[in-house]
């Protein structure tokens, strides 16, 4: 396996776009990681996209608008990880040798497909043509995580708060004013106990990378590159009623054993996270299954204030998905940007001091039966 | 996969369940290792072997979690309860839940199964199939 580097990151702004489709956010997201790697567009040799349900074509629709023809491109879908799906795709064409300069991009616009509500799944599974959305299996992990631990609704709320503080300092968020326990339980109760600030808002926007292999880091880098220490995709296992609902997914520990393993470093090296917040209750869980704590104790790093800028593990600077956006093709990729910025260290009042190693979680998917559809961790190095 | 019965309703995978002689779910169980799932899948997740039957689980089965949804996708009913109820073969399934006091209900109580409308048809009828509801 070859060393891997990320040299350039972009993204669009996070919010409502209907009058900017997939290939008009998706050209903005790629120029800018490519004007930020500082190469020129025609080395990049091969290109992934992720998305969900942005139609046939959608990678090259996009690179048509910027020149970038010709070259392959491969349009990856994992649900909610799409992103990051691809971001592991080019990582993995790079280390495993076969190219050397690749763009790994992710878009989505939602507002043109959806005004609002719960995000549309395969009405084949039997569970959705019940009535399951996200946010109602969120919330069963909710209840069942609160009745176990003892945990209140203000905590799970807490997690808004945070959220939201973060992203009053990202320029790109969706959501930007922040809140307090009260106004987080007080909006409108979607699926019990989760409230609609509990929930992430439907947006659209496109982030991007440029990576290249260690030979020519030193060649191309015109900013300070960033390593990739560990890069793991998997796909859950069957799951079964010996596991509570809200244990911490088996998935994202498996995964991102892989990640630590292949970077050799572990949960106590992270200064950084960038977390899979899709809901306030995900965070906590989260925490628990990428070794940040131990299973039940997520609401305590909250309660604490670890995970908040100033803490020791601080997760989601940019506001996460709760607060920055979750425009699920591109939510991966936005992740990225942020560890990227803040390795830089360019990410001024919301800068993590001397953060040097940084971890990436993304999660896709749910069902009742499987532990997620896709799951994807990083873990980058400045 | 709805299949329709009359003028009135529908019903969806009526394979999945029976009401005969009590209200039950049809899972599958692998011949070869013995296991469940629901439903029924084309090879057995847990030791591969593709010999797999029909299956009833039992009536009763264990609340492990619900929520009441309130808000949902179109042409369904809001509010109503969904819920995770574990089977003592060794399944958990979702479904829908009726329920007189839904913000009442415990988690671990025992459920049972009924069969009552889930949502509608484009053509505004119900769609009805398996549903948990309290032990009486």
């Amino acid at each position: 396996m070859r060393d891997v580097y990320i040299l350039g990151v972009g993204t669009t702004a996070c919010g409502r776009f209907p009058d900017k489709p997939a290939h008009i956010l998706g050209r903005e997201a790629a120029w800018t990681a490519i004007k930020d790697a500082g190469i020129h567009p025609r080395k990049i040799e091969i290109a992934f996209c992720g998305h969900v349900y942005q139609g046939m074509g959608v990678g090259q629709r996009t690179l048509k608008e910027i020149g970038l023809v010709g070259q392959p491109v491969v349009n990856v879908e994992g649900a909610c990880g799409s992103g990051t799906l691809s971001l592991w795709e080019a990582w993995r064409s790079i280390s495993y040798g076969q190219y050397d300069i690749v763009l790994a991009l992710g878009v989505e616009n939602l507002s043109r497909i959806l005004s609002g509500g719960p995000l549309p799944l395969e009405e084949d599974d039997i569970e959705v043509a019940m009535g399951m959305g996200m946010p109602a299996l969120y919330a069963m992990r909710a209840k069942r995580y609160m009745e176990e631990y003892g945990v209140t609704a203000e905590q799970l709320a807490k997690v808004v708060v945070k959220s939201r503080k973060h992203a009053a300092l990202n320029s790109i968020a969706q959501y930007r004013k922040e809140t307090t326990i009260e106004e987080v339980l007080s909006s409108p109760m979607i699926a019990d106990p989760l409230t609609r600030s509990q929930c992430c808002p439907v947006g659209d926007a496109s982030a991007a990378a440029v990576l290249c292999s260690g030979e020519l880091v030193d060649k191309l880098a015109t900013k300070k590159p960033i390593k990739v220490l560990g890069c793991a995709a998997q796909s859950g296992k069957y799951s079964t009623p010996e596991k509570l609902i809200c244990d911490p997914s088996e998935n994202v520990a498996r995964t991102s054993r892989m990640a630590y393993e292949m970077a050799g470093l572990g949960p106590e090296d992270m200064d950084v996270a960038e977390i899979h917040d899709a809901f306030s209750i995900a965070e906590m869980i989260v925490y628990e299954a990428l070794g940040f704590c131990e299973k039940g104790a997520g609401v305590r790093l909250i309660e604490e204030e670890r995970t908040s800028l100033g803490g020791d593990i601080v997760v989601n600077p940019g506001g996460g998905l709760l607060s920055r956006g979750h425009p699920i093709g591109a939510t991966g990729l936005l992740q990225t940007a942020e560890i990227v910025w803040q390795l830089r260290g360019e990410v001024g009042a919301r800068q993590v001091q001397d953060a040097k190693v940084g971890i990436i979680e993304t999660m896709g998917g749910a069902q009742p039966a499987m532990d997620g559809i896709t799951c994807v961790v990083s873990i980058l190095g400045a | 996969m709805s299949e329709k019965i009359n003028d009135q309703n529908e019903i969806y995978r009526p394979d999945l369940f029976s009401t005969t002689p009590r209200p039950h779910l049809i899972a599958g169980r692998c011949k070869a290792c013995g296991k469940y799932t629901f439903p029924k899948y084309y090879a057995c997740p847990f030791c591969f072997s593709d010999d797999l039957e029909d299956a009833p689980l039992s009536p009763i089965g264990t609340l492990h979690s619900f929520t009441i949804v309130r808000r949902s996708m179109p042409d369904y009913q809001v509010p109503y309860g969904l819920g995770l109820v574990d089977f003592p073969e060794g399944v958990r399934v979702m479904a829908q839940i009726e329920a007189d006091n839904l913000e009442g209900l415990k988690l671990d109580t025992k459920m049972e199964i009924t069969v009552g409308p889930v949502r509608k048809s484009n053509d505004g009828k119900d769609i009805v199939s398996y549903k948990f509801c309290p032990v009486s």
